[in-house]
Parts: structure tokens; sequence; C-alpha cells
């Protein structure tokens, strides 16, 4: 049996709770089932399902973003990395062990609902439970990813919990979805007609299947394991995919290409944002180039840069198309700005950003990065709005609705400034450091 | 067992390890020394393969550790300055968890458990919750979880931290029984006199570079130079002259009862010395080696490095 697995069952099972848990269950839902005797069989299929969101959901979501945190609070996180196990053992010992107990009461209720369900509404309750049970895997799954992915380096949001809750946020999300598709028959997607249960599912399991990949990953990276980044550009192309077939535009190609454009660019923040940017990073990345060591290179190089390339790309793709501009207003109003215009701002954001956490010798580098850009992006441009000087408004943010081409030009200065500034920085820093090291010697 | 070359290891604004290069012996137990701040913990890391340094190179037993750390970890086991161990479970379960996710295969695992549980006198604690253990207890669990798979290497930070004397002793005298079965250690601690008890070799740091290594003298049984004190009975004016005529010893001081002196040769030469004395009817008490006092050594060598100079 996988030792993880194994270590997670000793440590969630006692014989106390097996025997209880099923007692309880059951006295649960035969007094559920005494209470309404006429319509107990839909009530005993509703209960049950509430009871596997809040057991499975929301108890197993707190139990798997425990599995990574309390390694790393208890110390015991360096045995961990040092041990024998392969990355995906150790990720699927972590997802089915660390919620064991959980699932084993969600199971007790899925068998309940399965029953009832397939009384009160046949086949598409199945679906139904495949879904949640989808979901379930998918939060747990992404919980462990992201305390995966944080524990690299911010060690102090992991001794405060974690970031699961985060998947309480996507939670939030998938409801508010689900709950607005299951009021339709069928969901239209690229064109075509899904029955909204099963569309819904397709949903689960295929972001169900991106968050245990993305835990493994992370995993392997935890155990020494390297990679190289192409998973996280992948992804962002599998999101777009599936996101542009909800927008009901003629033009396919041209809403893909925009659609890609947009996660790519939202993925480049978060990226930018939750991974390390400091002087080390460029360090390494140097030391990698002047060695000749290209997929060491690759292996050290963060996330940011590859949806920022994915961002240009697509910017390029989608200005070739300029029909589809003319023919897609809603993603026109998305914008204001045209989409190379986007990957400029975009590029200068990200200058800015790494701009300012190479500050020397500053404190709270992320934190006066995050807020000068928030200054340059919305508060600058709100204010010269609000001042009515509407000029320097359309120098700061050249949004313009009815010709979105000219903005391109002022972003291309931005963004060159930007990257000026940035450059100055690296090599300065990296110059100074190189001196020290000489001196150190 | 370990060879470094030019490792360098950066933290944001600090430099932790700086060009550092050296070697440990095959079966030595190395004592890292220095103050706060010197490094061992990064080093120990970096050789842990738990961080990936700046540039430079580690192989452990012929294998990079940056090329292929999870291979090195085969080899290796290691104890961290702020250990942790699952408080809920047995030592038993604690001990078969570190076997199995180190890959023994299941066959032999129970016979491990049972080795390493005799090895650290833990056999009558194997259902004990490993949350009621004594510190001492604790420590010697957490060398068992490390030590379980038979690594050639064992790195220890700190292992003796917070133990009562009764538990160091009995530290040290696990670490002497694991460098007899063949293992390499390499043990960081500020308390000198207690590694002074078990170490062959001093690795001494200080802001992030070597200052000293080397081998303490009258600590290896092999190694052709010690340190060897002589104690007569009855004064003889002839001894000083007697030593100062053999070329395989460097007189340190000597009158007519005691000398001390350098020995170069191997152990059938110092006894040859021992019986030569004998029936040159010099009344010996006593002949032994004086082992070097790792202390005075550390503070010798600090005493004559220069402080680096930084900008």
């Amino acid at each position: 049996m996988n030792p993880e697995f194994k270590r997670n069952l000793w440590l969630v099972f006692t014989p106390q709770r097996l025997i209880v848990t099923p007692i309880l269950l059951a006295l649960v839902f035969a007094s559920v089932a005494m209470f309404n005797k006429i319509d107990f069989v839909n009530n005993l299929y509703g209960l049950a399902r509430i009871m596997f969101v809040f057991i499975v959901w929301f108890w197993g979501l707190r139990s798997a973003n425990s599995s990574i945190t309390n390694e790393l609070r208890d110390k015991t996180w360096d045995q961990q990395r040092m041990c024998a196990l392969q990355p995906w053992a150790m990720t699927w010992g972590k997802l089915f062990g660390a919620t064991a107990f959980e699932w084993y009461a969600g199971l007790i209720c899925l068998i309940v609902a399965g029953i009832f369900g397939w009384m009160a509404q046949g086949s598409s309750a199945i679906v139904n439970l495949l879904t949640l049970v989808s979901i379930a895997i998918l939060i747990h799954a992404l919980s462990i990813a992201l305390n995966l992915h944080t524990s690299q380096f911010e060690s102090r949001a992991i001794q405060q919990g974690g970031v699961g809750w985060f998947g309480l946020f996507i939670l939030f999300i998938i409801w508010s979805v689900s709950a607005k598709w299951f009021a339709f028959e069928s969901i239209d997607w690229w064109g075509m007609a899904f029955p909204a249960a099963y569309f819904l599912l397709f949903g689960g399991l295929l972001f169900a299947c991106c968050a245990v990949f993305s835990a493994w990953r992370s995993m392997s990276n935890a155990l020494q394991v390297r990679t190289i980044p192409w998973a996280w550009p992948l992804f962002a192309i599998v999101l777009a995919v599936y996101m542009a077939g909800f927008v009901s535009d003629t033009n396919s190609l041209y809403v893909f290409f925009t659609t890609a454009l947009l996660v790519a660019v939202a993925m480049t923040y978060i990226a930018l944002i939750t991974e390390p940017t400091g002087l080390l990073v460029w360090q390494r990345l140097k030391r990698r180039q002047e060695l000749g060591d290209w997929r060491g290179w690759l292996e050290r190089l963060p996330l940011w840069p590859t949806t920022l390339l994915l961002a240009f790309a697509f910017a390029l793709l989608a200005s070739f198309n300029l029909t589809g501009w003319i023919g897609t207003p809603s993603l026109n109003l998305f914008f204001g700005l045209a989409p190379l215009g986007v990957a400029l701002m975009l590029l200068r954001d990200v200058c800015v950003f790494l701009f300012f956490t190479l500050a020397p010798n500053a404190k709270r580098t992320f934190s006066s990065a995050l807020f000068y850009l928030i200054v340059i992006d919305l508060l600058l441009p709100f204010l010269a709005q609000i001042a009515g000087l509407n000029y320097l408004r359309y120098l700061l943010l050249p949004v313009d609705l009815m010709n979105p081409w000219n903005g391109v030009f002022i972003m291309l200065i931005h963004a060159g400034i930007a990257f000026g500034l940035f450059c100055w920085r690296l090599r300065l820093r990296l110059r100074l450091r190189s001196e020290l090291n000489t001196n150190f010697s | 067992m370990i060879e470094i070359s030019n490792l360098t290891f950066d933290y944001p604004g600090h430099r932790a390890l700086d060009d550092v290069s050296l070697t440990v012996q095959s079966g030595s137990v190395t004592a890292l020394v220095g103050p706060n701040g010197a490094g061992k913990t990064t080093l120990m890391r970096c050789i842990a393969g738990l961080e990936t340094p700046l540039s430079g190179s580690i192989l452990v037993n012929g294998i990079d550790v940056n090329e292929k750390p999870r291979e090195v970890h085969r080899l290796m086991g290691y104890l961290s300055d702020f250990f942790g161990l699952y408080q809920d479970l047995t030592v038993g379960q604690c001990l078969e968890y570190a076997a199995e996710s180190q890959g023994l295969p299941s066959t032999v695992v129970h016979d491990a458990i049972m080795l390493t549980a005799r090895q650290l006198e833990l056999s009558d604690r194997l259902q004990q919750v490993s949350g009621s253990l004594s510190r001492g207890q604790r420590q010697r669990l957490a060398i068992g979880q490390a030590i379980i798979h038979g690594p050639k290497v064992l790195l220890l930070d700190e292992p003796a931290s917070g133990l009562d004397p009764e538990a160091r002793a009995n530290l040290a005298s696990l670490f002497r029984h694991l460098q007899t079965i063949g293992m390499t250690l390499l043990v960081s601690s500020h308390i000198l006199a207690e590694l002074d008890e078990y170490s062959t070799h001093i690795l001494s740091l200080r802001n992030g570079r070597v200052l000293e290594n080397r081998a303490l003298s009258g600590s290896y049984p092999a190694i052709s130079h010690r340190r060897i004190r002589l104690k007569l009975s009855l004064a003889d004016l002839r001894l000083a002259d007697w030593l100062g005529n053999r070329p395989e010893a460097i007189l340190i001081k000597a009158d007519e009862k005691d000398a001390e002196f350098d020995f170069h040769g191997d152990l059938t030469a110092q006894s040859k010395l021992l019986r030569e004395l004998i029936a040159a009817s010099f009344q010996v008490t006593s002949f032994s080696e004086q082992k070097e006092n790792l202390q005075q050594s550390y503070l010798q060598s600090v005493s004559t490095m220069p402080e680096p100079k930084y900008s």
C-alpha cells in the first residue's frame, strides 16, 4: 500500500470513528424519513446531497489543506521531501489519504443519495452525484496544489493556515454558475447544445483532472523532480478553449484568440504575484545561461513569462483578424483597447512590478510593487477622469471604445519606458552583487 | 564521500556560502563548527539537496546532488535542527512509514524496524505514541527515521540541543557505533566539548567560508601523525635525548619524567617504539595518544584567520 496513504489512514481512522460515523448518519437519515413519510424519497435524496457537500467539500477541503500545512508546521516536510516516494504516489496519498474519513462518511451519503436519487429522478441523479464527486476532487487537489506552490516562498501564508480558503472562493464560483446552469435544459458551447447536467459533469471532470495534474506537478517540484514550465501555458489554452465556447459571437477563431489573450493576461498577473521575483531568480537564470545549461534555465524559469509570451502570441493572432474585431462587440467593449495594446499593457505592468521588487534594501517590496501597479492602472486614470483631464487620462490609460487601435502606440511607449527601467535596475543589481562578491572574496 | 567544489548560496541580500570547497572522508565523523550565521545549516541543506545553490557542485559518493537529488537521498539521512515527528503515530508506525517511504521492500521492513529500534534503544517503546516520548527519546526516534534505510551518509544539525547529559552521552555512543558500521557522519553543534567525544575531523565555517577542514590528531587509528604523552615512574635524564634522536618523534616538551611528542608512523611503529623504550630500561607508566581538543583548535583557527572584508 502507498505509505503516505497508509500513514494518513492511521491518523484519520480510529475504530470508534469507523463505527460511530455510519450509526450517526443512519440516525439522521432515519429521522428525516420518519419526519415526512409522504415525500421521503426526495427528502432523503436532497439531504444526502447536502450532507455530502458539507462533509466532503467543506470538511474535506480543510483536511486537504492541512495535508500540506501540517507537514510544514510540524517540521516533517523535510523528511517527506527526502523520501523515495514518486510524486504521483505522494500526491494521491495525500489527496485521498488526508480526506479518507470525509470520503468514508461521504460514501455513505452517496449511497443513500444514489438509491433515493435513482428512485426520484433516474439516471440524471447519478450524473448529478458524479458531478458532486468531481467538484470535491477538484477543490481538494486545488488546495494541495496552491499550498505546495505557495510553500516555496511564502512561509507566512502556510503558518497562517495555508491558502486552502481560496478553494472556498472557487466553490462559490462553481456553486453560482452551476445553480444558474441547472435552470437551463441545455448549455450552448461552441455552437452545440449539451444537456446542462452532463455539461456540468464534463466541466467538473475536466477541471478535476487539471487540478490533480497541477497538484502532481507542484509535488514534483517539491520532491526535487524538476520540470520545465509547459503545463501552465497549456492550462491557459485549455481554459481559453473552455471559456471561448460560451461566447456567442459569429467569428469563432477571433473569439478564441481574444479569450485566450484575456486568460493569458489573468494567469500572468496571478503567476507574477504568487512567485518569487527577487534578484535570486535572475541570478540563477544568469548563472544557467553562463553555463549554457538551457534545460536548467527552463527549470528555473518562473511561470509568468510563459503566459506573457502566450498573451503576445494571441494578441498578434487576434490582430490579424480585424473583421472579427468589428463583428465581436462584446469583446470590443471588454477592452476598449486593441489586443496588442492589452498585451503591451501587461508587459508594462510586469516590468513595473519587477522594477519595484528588485529595489535594493527595500522591505515589503511585494506590497510596494502591488501598490504602484494599482496607482498606475486605476488611481491616476480615475483621478484624471474625475478632474476632467481627458487627455491626461487618455495618456495614462488609452481606452477608446470608438478607435481602440490608437491606444497601441501610447501603450508601446509605456511598455518601452517600463522595460527600460526594469533592465536598468536588473543590470545594476546584478553588477552590484557581482562586485560585492569580488570584494567578499 | 562528500566532495564540494566552489559552492555559493545566496539568500536575499545575504551570501550564506561563499565559494566553499571541501571534502569529507568516508567513514569519518566530521564536526561542523562555527558561530551562528556561519552557514552550517545552509551547507547541510545543500548537501541534502533541500536547497539549490547559486553555483558550485556537490558530489555524494560520486553522484551530483544538484543533478540527481533523489538518487543522493537514497544514500543519505538528514536530521534538521528543528525536526518534527508525527505526534499521533506510535514509534513503530513512525519507523514503518520512514522505512516504506524510503523504498525498503516490504519483506525487510519489519527487520529494519527491529534493528533500528534496537540500535536506538527504543525496542520497548514501539507501541508508545511518539508525542508522549521524552526529548531524548524523540531525538533517537528522529535519528532512527533518518537511518532506517541504511544510508552511507548521515547529516545531523544540532542533534544534541536540549538534551540532558545522560541523553547526550547515549547519543555520542550511538554516533561512535554508527561510525564503526561504516557510516559517514557530518554533525553540527555549538557544544564543542560534546563533539570532542566522537569527532575525527573538524570542519570550521565562518561567514560562509571554510576556515579549516582537517583530521583531528589522535582521532584516527590509521592516521600517520598523532601526539603522544609519555610518563615515567622514575626520573631518567636520558629521556629527552633518547626521544630527540628518534626520527619518527618530534619532541614538543620533555623533562626527566614526562615527555610529549608528535609521532609519525603507523600503529606497528608506535608499538615498536614502546617496546624499545622498555628495552632501554625506561620505567614507563603511561604511553598514551593525546586527542586534540576541538574547542582549542577551533578558537585557534578563528584567531589566526583574518576577518573577511565587506564593502
